[in-house]
């Protein structure tokens, strides 16, 4: 079966990196739901929880707070601002 | 046995400074590898996020957006400088400077007016001594810059560019290639440059639409810009800081090596002398 290869980038660091059988992200305007094979798209996000179901078994959870996700190629990559574990209150993301 | 203890003396107080540059040196060197790694895991962010803005980027938009206009003349434009709190890290903040003046003046010699802002003790140091206004100061960016400092640097600037106060940003700082190689650069970070190739996004789904999701990724990626420079103008600081160390250590070492030679001499003088003298003394008895 085929995977998807997804990266979660924020401005610091790569957060995760690996294969993944789907992506659910919280798009800008509903949640999105990305399997392989998924037709080439670039979207803002919103703010939600970003999951990532590895092929291996298991899943990644995210909090997100804006950014971007592109899908090209079975190539999942998911620009984001915060993740889990930050306080945004205090920053004033201009991504929301 | 004056002339000994003068240089006994000497060594001492090169030891003690052989001492302390070595310290210095280690402390660079944890603190660099610490700073390269801060590089090189903001690099995907970057990377991505340049990627996106190329695949969305269209010549029409530069009219629409105000972080894409393109004046046509510059009346005004502002130079931030990036430097360090400290120095002792060989001609880093120097080189920086330097760099900020040539740019300045190049500016001014276009009849461009301009305004600086420099981050970091150093840089502010220089030009208050030279007694050049600056525009802002900010002496707070610690070790660890993060993403929050590079906005509050940005942001103001951003928004007069926005309003029409400023027509380029420039800004200044180490591009850190290697922990030996860490040449001062400057570049236009306002208006946000036209990138030299696109590639547009051809049988992409854009949601909501192409230049929606661009004008929401412009400022994050010129923000993006300054916290790359602020990483990187950390790490050559260490770098510098490393290297200039490093010369100090081993000059120390050879300048102790020449002191030790000499008390050696002026030691083995004294007690050629004092065999004389008793062997004068011997002879007078005799």
């Amino acid at each position: 079966m085929a995977t998807l290869r997804v990266r979660v980038v924020n401005s610091e660091e790569l957060v995760f990196e690996g294969e993944a059988s789907s992506v659910v992200a919280p798009g800008c305007d509903g949640m999105v739901g990305i399997l392989p094979s998924h037709a080439p798209m670039i979207t803002l996000l919103g703010m939600g929880k970003l999951s990532v179901d590895r092929a291996s078994g298991g899943a990644e959870e995210y909090d997100v707070v804006g950014g971007v996700l592109k899908v090209d190629k079975n190539q999942v990559t998911i620009l984001t601002e915060e993740y889990s574990g930050i306080d945004l209150a205090p920053v004033g993301n201009p991504l929301v | 046995m004056a002339g000994a203890r003068d240089v006994k003396r000497r060594i001492k107080s090169v030891e003690n400074t052989r001492q302390i540059t070595r310290t210095m040196e280690l402390v660079a060197t944890s603190k660099l590898k610490r700073a390269t790694d801060r590089v090189s895991s903001a690099r995907p962010y970057a990377e991505a996020l340049a990627d996106t803005v190329k695949s969305l980027y269209a010549p029409e938009l530069a009219e629409r957006y105000p972080l894409l206009r393109q004046p046509e003349r510059s009346r005004r434009a502002a130079v931030l400088l990036l430097t360090a709190n400290r120095g002792l890290a060989g001609g880093f903040n120097t080189n920086l400077i330097k760099e900020a003046r040539r740019v300045l003046q190049e500016l001014r010699s276009q009849g461009i007016e301009t305004e600086l802002h420099v981050v970091g003790r150093k840089g502010i140091a220089f030009f208050r001594f030279r007694r050049e206004p600056m525009e802002t100061m900010r002496t707070d960016v610690g070790d660890n810059p993060t993403p929050e400092d590079a906005e509050s640097i940005v942001s103001p600037l951003r928004r007069k560019f926005e309003e029409g106060g400023l027509d380029a940003v420039y800004l200044i700082s180490s591009q850190f290639r290697s922990a030996m190689s860490a040449p001062p650069g400057s570049r236009r970070i306002l208006p946000v440059p036209v990138p030299e190739q696109t590639t547009p996004a051809d049988g992409f789904i854009l949601s909501p639409s192409g230049p929606v999701i661009l004008e929401r990724l412009l400022a994050p990626f010129v923000r993006n810009q300054v916290f790359t420079a602020l990483v990187e103008n950390m790490a050559a600081e260490q770098g510098a800081r490393r290297t200039a160390m490093k010369n100090a250590t081993d000059n120390a070492g050879d300048i102790l090596e020449i002191l030790t030679r000499s008390y050696n001499r002026a030691r083995q003088g004294q007690i050629t002398q004092e065999i004389a003298e008793i062997v004068g003394g011997a002879a007078a008895l005799e």
